[in-house]
């Protein structure tokens, strides 16, 4: 979202000085945004808040117009970018790598199945559980992390994203090991949302329409709250640390504070897109959260954008609609989905693109948008300044 | 004496020891790459995986055993140069994250082109030896001709690069490379090669680790068979302080003769969450590992 990147403002404003030469549109449309990004200067919190009411908006009106099949693909995307929103914040924010976050995200699914069979509360209950025991979760591993760097760090995330399966295998007391969990009891809609949806819940499209307005108006209210939190105190404060870290040190920042809460928000993060995934998909497989899991998740957050909002959106909707498109992919290529080529052509195409993403474009597709757009702005602004001067 | 030879703790360390050096291994090879460049390596176990596959996928062409388990060091060697080479080199002097991402790259796309070419299922690899314990009077001991010969392999294969960087001058240029690069640049090392040849000196030995996996009676050959071998391999470099050859050996061995005790006495699926509790405790105490130097951060 582009309420991350205020550094542009400034350049809008400065339009209005040379709109002589513009027709009557331009004018009123260059007035208009250098009004908008004035308010976003000076009330940053209400300009964010706008806008995220107004995506949110988009996105619900946009669960009532698509397939039951499209909405399903949408919550799973919208679920995915919360959690690697919470990567994004740890890797791009603090400078910590992890490739452990699959393990919080599975600690978030299995909690919500658990919980869920077990307790009669509300949705938004369960996620509150859900994103509580990701936190407790990322405490403990993010203690050690403390006192780790870099590559070690990296290392030892490996390890816990491998040794979740074998823990889930252990205690198939309460996960049921390979079998998977069904979350028996019926989740149902609050008795609001079903009847502003105004179909019965049975039908396919609203089984996955309400699931898939919930998913999004949480993750608004999620992205809504870590914009506020990337520009605030705490947030420059990592940036810093990440930057250089005896001068965080110098200023007052508590490194092995940081640290941990930077691993704690993300993985209290990662916890509720388990939970919100588990709310969609109605069962939970220990299968699913392996290192493979992990690794996909921190190859997506870097395909998108590292440290961005809009990265991470995109990289969990590139989540949901990437197993579509390579899937018509291997067909337009005459292959079969069963195939040696076909079966392997997702992690193939992954693979690839992460590598040349490393070393031709590493902001991702976001990061990188944003700079050609800034870099656009600066030049045609110099044109200006050399054209009145 | 018979008795403590056949008793279950002895066959606990047996055990122990043939997994244990295959982790010494990938920890050599981690402890090679990242002293010489300063890159922790997450594609090496897959990178050893195509190599044991290019090599030891010979056995269906009718190619004794021998020639296949040799060709596969210098396929591993070749895999790691041309990674150096052509991948990592452009990364050196980034930030720390974008060599790690590469890596991680690099670890999909070799696994899906091996799973794309040979296919994911399991393929037998059978060595010229026997898998049946010998035994003492009527016990068995816990050792097979097939474990000494994959301890062997691993014993052998950890003297060689030893002797390689003790006692030849081209030794001493890798080491010169990895400790000071400028000062060997001026000396007259070419030391970019070094380091290109310490990728592929490790990718080597990593391809031993591989086949010694796939050789086992139970495991074969699988494109994502290195994943755990790798990470207790990283947890072996990491306790021995990713610094030093030697504690990257004693490290790989003493993991695996606990997760041998730990699989015996508790339960397989106890064996990585508690490897990953030594790691983080040996982390906490010594953050530098237990063989390795307290580094000076610079501002």
């Amino acid at each position: 979202m582009s309420a991350t990147k205020p550094h542009t403002s400034t350049e809008v404003v400065d339009v209005k000085g040379s709109s002589g030469s513009h027709s009557r549109i331009g004018e009123i449309a260059s007035r208009l945004a250098s009004k908008l990004s004035g308010s976003r200067q000076r009330h940053p919190v209400l300009h964010r808040l706008l806008l995220t009411v107004l995506v949110v908006c988009l996105g619900l009106v946009l669960t009532g117009l698509v397939s039951g099949v499209t909405n399903l693909d949408l919550a799973t995307g919208v679920a995915m970018s919360v959690a690697i929103l919470g990567l994004s914040f740890l890797t791009g924010f603090s400078g910590q790598v992890s490739l452990g976050n699959g393990a919080f995200f599975g600690v978030g699914a299995y909690v919500f199945a658990i919980w869920g069979n077990h307790q009669s509360s509300s949705i938004g209950e369960d996620l509150l559980v859900c994103t509580a025991a990701g936190a407790v979760a990322g405490l403990i591993v993010g203690l050690p992390a403390t006192r780790l760097r870099g590559p070690y760090l990296a290392g030892m995330t490996i390890a816990v994203a491998i040794a979740f399966g074998s823990l889930i295998d252990e205690f198939s007391s309460w996960t049921n090991g390979d079998q998977g969990l069904n979350v028996q009891s019926p989740v149902t809609p609050p008795a609001w949302l079903a009847s502003f949806i105004g179909e019965p819940t049975s039908s396919l499209r609203a089984t996955f329409m309400w699931r898939a307005d919930i998913t999004i108006v949480v993750a608004g209210i999620t992205f809504f709250l870590m914009a506020n939190l990337f520009r605030s105190r705490k947030g420059r404060a990592m940036r810093l640390m990440r930057e250089n870290e005896v001068a965080a040190e110098l200023v007052g920042v508590s490194l092995p504070g940081a640290r941990v809460s930077a691993f704690v928000v993300s993985a209290a993060l990662a916890g509720l897109g388990g939970g919100l995934t588990t709310l969609v998909s109605t069962a939970v497989y220990g299968s699913t959260f392996t290192l493979g899991l992990s690794i996909e998740m921190l190859t997506l957050l870097v395909i998108g954008g590292i440290g961005t909002l809009s990265g991470s959106l995109i990289a969990g909707l590139l989540y949901a609609y990437s197993i579509t498109w390579i899937s018509s992919l291997v067909s337009g290529l005459g292959l079969t989905s069963s195939s040696n080529l076909g079966s392997q052509m997702n992690n193939i195409i992954f693979g690839a693109v992460l590598i040349i993403t490393v070393l031709v474009a590493p902001l991702g597709i976001a990061g990188t948008t944003q700079f050609v757009i800034s870099r656009r702005l600066a030049r045609r602004r110099t044109e200006r300044l050399d054209k009145a001067g | 004496m018979d008795a403590f030879l056949t008793s279950r703790n002895a066959s606990d360390v047996l055990h122990g020891l043939v997994n244990g050096m295959v982790f010494g291994l990938v920890a050599l090879g981690l402890v090679l790459i990242w002293r010489a460049t300063r890159v922790l390596n997450f594609a090496l176990g897959a990178m050893a995986t195509a190599a044991a596959y290019l090599g030891l996928g010979l056995l269906s062409y009718g190619v004794g055993f021998w020639w296949c388990f040799l060709l596969c060091i210098p396929a591993g060697m070749a895999i790691g140069a041309l990674t150096e080479r052509f991948l990592v080199r452009p990364l050196y002097g980034k930030p720390e994250i974008n060599p790690i991402v590469a890596m991680v790259g690099l670890l999909i796309l070799i696994e899906a082109v091996v799973g794309s070419i040979w296919g994911t299922r399991q393929r037998s690899v059978i060595p010229p030896f026997s898998y049946v314990d010998w035994h003492l009077g009527s016990n068995p001991v816990a050792l097979s001709p097939l474990a000494v010969f994959q301890i062997g392999c691993a014993v052998v294969m950890a003297l060689a690069v030893g002797a390689l960087f003790r006692f030849t001058n081209l030794g001493l240029q890798l080491r010169a490379a990895a400790l000071a690069p400028e000062v060997s640049r001026l000396l007259g090392v070419r030391v970019s090669r070094m380091l290109t040849l310490g990728w592929a000196l490790a990718t080597g030995v990593a391809a031993v680790a591989c086949v010694i996996v796939s050789s086992g009676f139970i495991s074969g050959l699988t494109p994502s068979g290195m994943e755990g071998p790798f990470a207790a391999g990283f947890i072996a470099a990491a306790v021995g302080g990713l610094e030093s050859p030697v504690g990257a050996l004693v490290g790989g061995v003493s993991l695996g003769i606990l997760e041998a005790f730990v699989t015996d006495y508790w339960s397989p699926n106890l064996v990585l969450p508690v490897s990953l509790l030594v790691l983080v405790v040996v982390l906490v105490v010594r953050p530098n590992g237990l063989f390795g130097h307290q580094r000076v951060r610079r501002v």
